[in-house]
């Protein structure tokens, strides 16, 4: 056999598969698997992108520590800028000064959100601090759930724009929250002023020149190529990518760059942008990939530790931010059955929460320790649900056709 | 099913209907949001009415019965302002325009109300192509035999009508080339038209009960004809304009048809004949295709000249009729127009040359129709 393989000038034998081919695997399957879902369960396709990655995880070859480093790291920034840029174009200004009750809407679902899971992990034991950082961590929206499943399902109306917007600002009140624990975290352990300060200010204001800069790049492509034409939406993309390398180069935060980036472009120019959504075929290998991933996020150990508590806080997050939902839903123009479809969509959670605790993991290892089985658990209870709940509050709504006619 | 009695009504009273576009903020496609701006707007209270229409990503308001151009506007201005406010606080845009440039379709979806569902099953792929906007006119009239000969008279003008109301150069994503390419969607509805000529209302009850009787109608709202009776109103009915981009416009456009009527009744400058329609559909397809610049074929003395010119001429003569109506103002604002950009038609492919985008030619419209 081995001379076999080595009049075929195989180098090594037994062959040694490398990352592209494990790559390869997995789009293969997650693409047959997501079709799988889609046409015979009619749930969105990304439900098989994360049993795939639930599968890997169940054979031992997750990422079940919660460091999401390398490749991994590197895709998950990837597909998410992508999704959180377009996500932040979709953010009105002018819509939050029209209808106030949804700009209110909007802070009590998220600081009730976050308080919630704050009482959950203090009523558990946790230090008010882990607490804090626990409740930035699991009181993020996700936003890559809600732009895929809109997209896949072609939705349109009320509760679609609103499950966008609301879910874009609370990534920014997430990230913010998170900065300024972990600003406070230096100051009280450390005693560094300068770090305690500097670092959540620099944060902040580097991310938002990058994204102007984005922005900027963005809307003068837009102006000048033709849309129609695939090579504008390839440039669309190097920039994207380009400015979260930077970001990742400069130590910025990842999310915040196309994020804010987004919500810029949206409101310095009156005139519409548009792109193909995900930015074309290359977008979506990014995207299944990132499902995957989120999918793989999980130990058996983790769950064993984690999976009770984490229960616990989906559960006080959904109620509260529901009675929000439903509650304002008549203040902010909607009717009660919109409200409800707008709650469902509300409860899912998943990629962004994985990069906040690879980040906290960096900047905070010990206290970040106690937090990742929660997290991660929570992450796997929602990878298979979150999809369908997000499907099912826009089936409530109406907001996508079902039948062809 | 009978055809009624011709109710009563005031001569030369109007009303005016108009379809509206609802569309996103995102990238102007139309949005699903009828029924979102109608829970909305039951708090307040109009002039008119507004209801809901075929396909969720329409509108229709209405005025109620005015006597002069000054009345239409105002109610036209309050029911805009409302509607305007409401869609703002859902984040969609209300725009005027035949046609959506660039909406596709099959992704349309049916309004939740038995007879839509039902013209949809119908008409099939058809009734998601009527995903078309247009401005409709009530002229009163004193008795059935008058809106009959009326009818007939306006006929003429239809052209007119059509040429300075198209609004509508875009489908789905192209420019057609014609003005009003919203028309062309109406006249592949097999009983689009015009009326047949009669001038007796007892005449035209013969003819309502034949059609009847085939099976082929049941009432006078499956005639898609141009200009048709309304008995329940005792009105005449003008439903060839595209909806224009701005409520100035509609009101204008509607004043233009009453005095329009006055002349028709007080002057009668011409006898309606049977063989005035020999011209109708060319000088149609003309005014649909061209515009202003369309040809227009004089139906009595045969004569070829530009719908321009006709239209000029007749502006002309009825400034006697605008007075008496107070309606100066709406004579004045077509006559500017026709002296600058044409019509909304040619607006908008201006618009569309300098920004290349459909979707921004969309969100230029939404601001023509909230008055900024």
């Amino acid at each position: 056999m081995e001379s076999l393989a080595a009049y075929f000038h195989i180098d090594r034998w037994p062959p040694h598969p490398d990352l592209l081919f494990w790559i390869a695997l997995i789009l293969l399957a997650g693409a047959l698997l997501g079709d799988l879902v889609q046409r015979l369960l009619r749930l969105p396709r990304i439900i098989g992108y994360c049993a795939v990655g639930l599968l890997v995880a169940t054979f031992g070859k997750g990422l079940g520590d919660g460091l999401l480093l390398g490749t991994d790291r590197l895709i998950v920034d990837l597909a998410l800028a992508l999704l959180l840029f377009e996500l932040g174009s979709r953010v009105s200004l002018r819509w939050l000064r029209n209808n106030p009750h949804l700009l209110l809407t909007s802070v009590l679902e998220s600081l009730l959100g976050f308080w919630a899971i704050f009482a959950t992990l203090s009523w558990f034991g946790f230090a008010p601090k882990a607490a804090l950082a626990g409740s930035a961590l699991l009181g993020v929206s996700a936003a890559a759930v809600i732009g895929r499943v809109a997209t896949e399902l072609k939705t349109a109306g009320q509760v679609t724009e609103r499950m966008l917007v609301l879910s874009a600002l609370n990534t920014l009140y997430a990230v913010l929250l998170l900065k300024l624990v972990s600003g406070w975290l230096h100051l009280d352990q450390q005693g560094d002023w300068i770090q305690g300060v500097a670092l959540p200010l620099y944060t902040f204001a580097g991310s938002l020149g990058v994204a102007a800069l984005l922005a900027a790049a963005v809307a003068v492509a837009l102006r000048r190529f033709e849309l129609r034409d695939e090579n504008t939406v390839l440039l669309l993309l190097g920039l994207v990518l380009l400015s979260v390398t930077a970001a990742r180069l400069l130590g910025l935060s990842t999310l915040l760059v196309p994020l804010l980036a987004g919500v810029l472009l949206r409101n310095t120019s009156e005139r519409p942008c548009i792109w193909p959504r995900h930015f074309g075929t290359a977008g979506g290998v990014l995207v299944l990939m990132l499902f995957v991933i989120a999918g793989a996020a999980w130990s058996v150990s983790a769950l064993w530790a984690g999976a009770l508590l984490a229960g616990a806080v989906l559960l006080a997050r959904a109620l509260v931010r529901s009675a929000v939902l439903v509650g304002l839903a008549h203040f902010s123009g909607i009717s009660l059955r919109q409200g409800a479809g707008l709650a469902l969509t509300s409860w899912p959670i998943s990629a962004t929460s994985l990069v906040l605790l690879a980040e906290l993991r960096l900047s905070h290892p010990v206290l970040a320790q106690d937090l990742t089985p929660v997290v991660l658990s929570a992450i796997a209870l929602m990878a298979l649900p979150g999809p369908a709940l997000v499907q099912a509050g826009l089936w409530i709504a109406r907001e996508y056709r079902t039948e062809k006619n | 099913m009978s055809l009624g009695a011709f109710a009563d009504s005031r001569s030369l009273t109007m009303g005016v209907e108009l379809e509206l576009q609802i569309v996103n903020h995102h990238d102007y496609d139309l949005a699903p949001s009828s029924g979102d701006l109608l829970r909305l707007m039951e708090k307040v209270k109009l002039p008119g009415l507004v209801t809901p229409e075929i396909t969720e990503s329409m509108i229709e308001l209405c005025t109620g019965i005015c006597v002069d151009h000054a009345q239409v506007l105002a109610e036209l201005t309050e029911t805009r302002d409302a509607l305007v406010a409401c869609a703002d606080k859902l984040n969609v845009g209300l725009c005027g325009g035949g046609t959506h440039p660039f909406q596709h379709w099959s992704e349309r979806r049916i309004y939740d109300k038995p007879r839509f569902h039902e013209i949809s099953a119908l008409y099939g792929y058809l009734s998601k192509q009527f995903t078309i906007f247009g401005q409709h006119v009530h002229i009163g009239c004193p008795g059935p035999d008058q809106a009959l000969v009326l009818l007939h008279g306006l006929s003429r003008f239809i052209p007119h009508l059509i040429a300075l109301s198209a609004s509508s150069p875009f489908v789905q994503g192209t420019d057609t080339g014609f003005d009003s390419a919203r028309l062309n969607s109406v006249f592949a509805f097999p009983l689009s038209g015009r009326a047949p000529f009669v001038s007796r209302w007892e005449d035209f009850g013969v003819f309502f009960d034949k059609m009847t009787r085939t099976g082929v109608v049941k009432s006078m709202k499956d005639f898609y004809w141009d200009i048709r009776p309304k008995p329940e109103y005792g009105t005449i009915e003008v439903r060839v304009l595209d909806t224009p981009l701005t409520i100035e416009k509609a009101a204008a456009l509607a004043a233009y048809v009453q005095c329009l009527a006055r002349w028709l009744r007080i002057e009668k400058p011409f006898e309606p004949a049977e063989d005035d329609y020999l011209p109708y559909t060319f000088n149609r397809f003309q005014a649909c295709r061209f515009g202003l610049d369309g040809t227009f074929v004089d139906p009595k003395t045969g004569e070829h000249r530009s719908l321009r010119d006709d239209i000029e001429a007749t502006l002309k003569a009825l400034e006697i009729h605008a007075m008496e109506l107070k309606a100066e103002g709406a004579i004045a604002l077509i006559r500017s127009e026709l002296a600058g950009f044409g019509n909304d038609a040619a607006w908008l492919r201006g618009i569309q040359a300098k920004e290349n985008l459909l979707p921004e030619v969309v969100r230029r419209q939404c601001l023509r129709w909230a008055g900024n």
